[in-house]
């Protein structure tokens, strides 16, 4: 594990793209000298506006993207380490699966990836689909389900190989209320377990609701870093307006 | 090992049932009738224009079937993002990419054996006497797809356009078939043209000479002849070019960054 408990770390993690057309190099950054731990065990929200580096920092944690300077580690491995990429679940944004398959298929596929012995798949399909609440549509092909039942899908398939770290991009971004709350209900449960959290969410009531700390990020910087405690009296959105409108960065 | 096998068996799976084999089929279906036809017109000749003309076609379809595939699908994946849900997980990228191409492989060599199925049994029907040459015809035919596949996933890569990745290989596989034509041309104006020529001559050592495997060609020597072929050099030039590009696409993916 990383030094002082972290479970994921950036250590002035920069990110520059470079773009090049007809000759003319361009380059624009997508997070500037990360400085950011989060803990065993917490659920840690990430918020910020469209292009903020929300994105950018989650491509950096589960190796899609390399740091420019800087390092990132994943339970204090390189994050594109097998070591790492076992211990971590991740949920991308709008998953898609293929419309023909059925769940407990998609989960086979994935868990077979995540090297999971064969012998045990079947059981660990079963029980993930049983905690995701997708029992009764086990068998229905994903072409039928609504945007929700994809979602819990999307988070079987994070969580199947029972990963340390689970990493959650926009998690409830077009779900209805009741969706969202069964979502939250789920992630409270994982965290209960043991599992530690980093979710982004446009959704600040919903990140209020569920983290214990939040980062707000600014131009590819993080504005501020804040505790529960902090949110608990004003609100996470005054400080999230005061930090993306305001100097905090 | 083990994420190569999941990988190309939910390639294998997802064609299946992505109605890549009723198509197949159903083509299959409307140009082994066409070459009855053409059978019918060539009077006397009818079963050797059923010949050329099915194993023709059985290589063109795998053809269109594996560059089609291979210029698309990790693209597709990446633009889904599906990809990362897999490179998120304990997976090599270079197993990924082997993963996919083998399935995708998998599943055109299994839709030319049914094709070629279907064409033995009208040939035998008949009268054509059946020579095991046949087989190793579709065998070169499948080496051609293989060796032509490995190219269009580089190009995919290389390119990250489908449609660039379908026009170049097209082009490449034109150019595979005249590679002896090619080599004669810079042997006999080498020295006269360097600068015409040495585009030519460089081309003649990347593209692979896909004229090698065209044994229908041959089918009409005498039983045995096509014996001669020296298999084994023949399968090490295949698996060579495949290698090659595969070995490219790996290096390429690996400094991918999504």
């Amino acid at each position: 594990m990383g030094e002082g408990g972290a479970v994921l770390s950036f250590e002035k993690a920069t990110k520059s793209y470079v773009s090049s057309h007809l000759g003319r190099t361009r380059t624009s950054r997508g997070v500037c000298e990360l400085d950011l731990s989060v803990r065993r065990g917490e659920v840690f929200g990430l918020l910020g506006l469209n292009g903020s580096g929300k994105t950018t920092t989650f491509k950096l944690a589960l190796g899609l993207l390399s740091p420019s300077s800087g390092a990132v580690r994943v339970l204090g491995l390189p994050p594109r380490d097998p070591g790492a990429l076992a211990s971590l679940g991740f949920l991308p944004e709008l998953p898609c699966f293929p419309g023909f398959m059925t769940p407990a298929e998609i989960l086979r596929f994935y868990g077979g990836l995540s090297g999971i012995p064969a012998a045990e798949l079947p059981g660990r399909v079963a029980k993930v689909i049983e905690r995701v609440g997708l029992a009764a549509s086990a068998g229905r092909r994903m072409g039928e389900f609504s945007k929700g039942m994809v979602q819990r899908v999307g988070l079987a398939q994070a969580i199947l190989h029972d990963p340390a770290l689970i990493i959650l991009d926009e998690p409830v971004s077009g779900l209805d209320p009741l969706a969202i709350k069964d979502f939250r209900d789920l992630l409270q449960e994982l965290n209960s377990r043991g599992k530690t959290i980093l979710v982004s969410s446009h959704s600040i009531s919903e990140l209020e609701k569920i983290c214990h700390r939040v980062g707000i990020l600014k131009d590819g910087r993080l504005g501020r870093l804040l505790e529960a405690k902090d949110w608990a009296r004003g609100g996470l959105e005054e400080h999230f307006i005061e930090t993306v409108a305001g100097g905090a960065a | 090992m083990r994420a190569v096998l999941v990988l190309a068996l939910n390639s294998w799976v997802e064609n299946l049932r992505n109605r890549f084999f009723a198509l197949a089929l159903t083509f299959a279906g409307v140009v082994l009738y066409l070459s009855m036809l053409l059978g019918l017109l060539a009077c006397d000749q009818e079963v050797r224009v059923l010949l050329d003309f099915g194993l023709g076609f059985i290589e063109l379809m795998g053809l269109v079937g594996a560059v089609y595939g291979a210029s698309t699908v990790v693209l597709r994946e990446m633009e889904s993002k599906t990809v990362y849900m897999i490179l998120t997980r304990p997976v090599g990228r270079t197993s990924y990419l082997l993963g996919r191409y083998l399935g995708l492989m998998l599943s055109v060599g299994a839709a030319m054996l049914i094709m070629a199925g279907a064409h033995l049994l009208i040939l035998l029907l008949k009268g054509w006497a059946f020579r095991p040459d046949y087989l190793l015809a579709l065998a070169g035919a499948f080496l051609k797809v293989l060796v032509t596949g490995s190219l269009a996933l580089f190009l995919a890569l290389s390119t990250t356009s489908s449609l660039s990745a379908l026009s170049i290989t097209m082009i490449l596989w034109s150019l595979g078939h005249f590679l002896p034509e090619i080599r004669l041309m810079v042997r006999r104006f080498g020295n006269d043209s360097i600068l015409i020529m040495a585009p030519l001559q460089a081309l003649s050592w990347v593209i692979p000479d896909l004229q090698l495997f065209n044994l229908r060609d041959k089918l009409d020597l005498p039983v045995g002849m096509t014996a001669s072929i020296p298999l084994g050099s023949w399968l090490a030039y295949g698996a060579g070019y495949c290698a090659v590009w595969l070995l490219l696409s790996s290096v390429l993916f690996k400094r991918k960054e999504f």
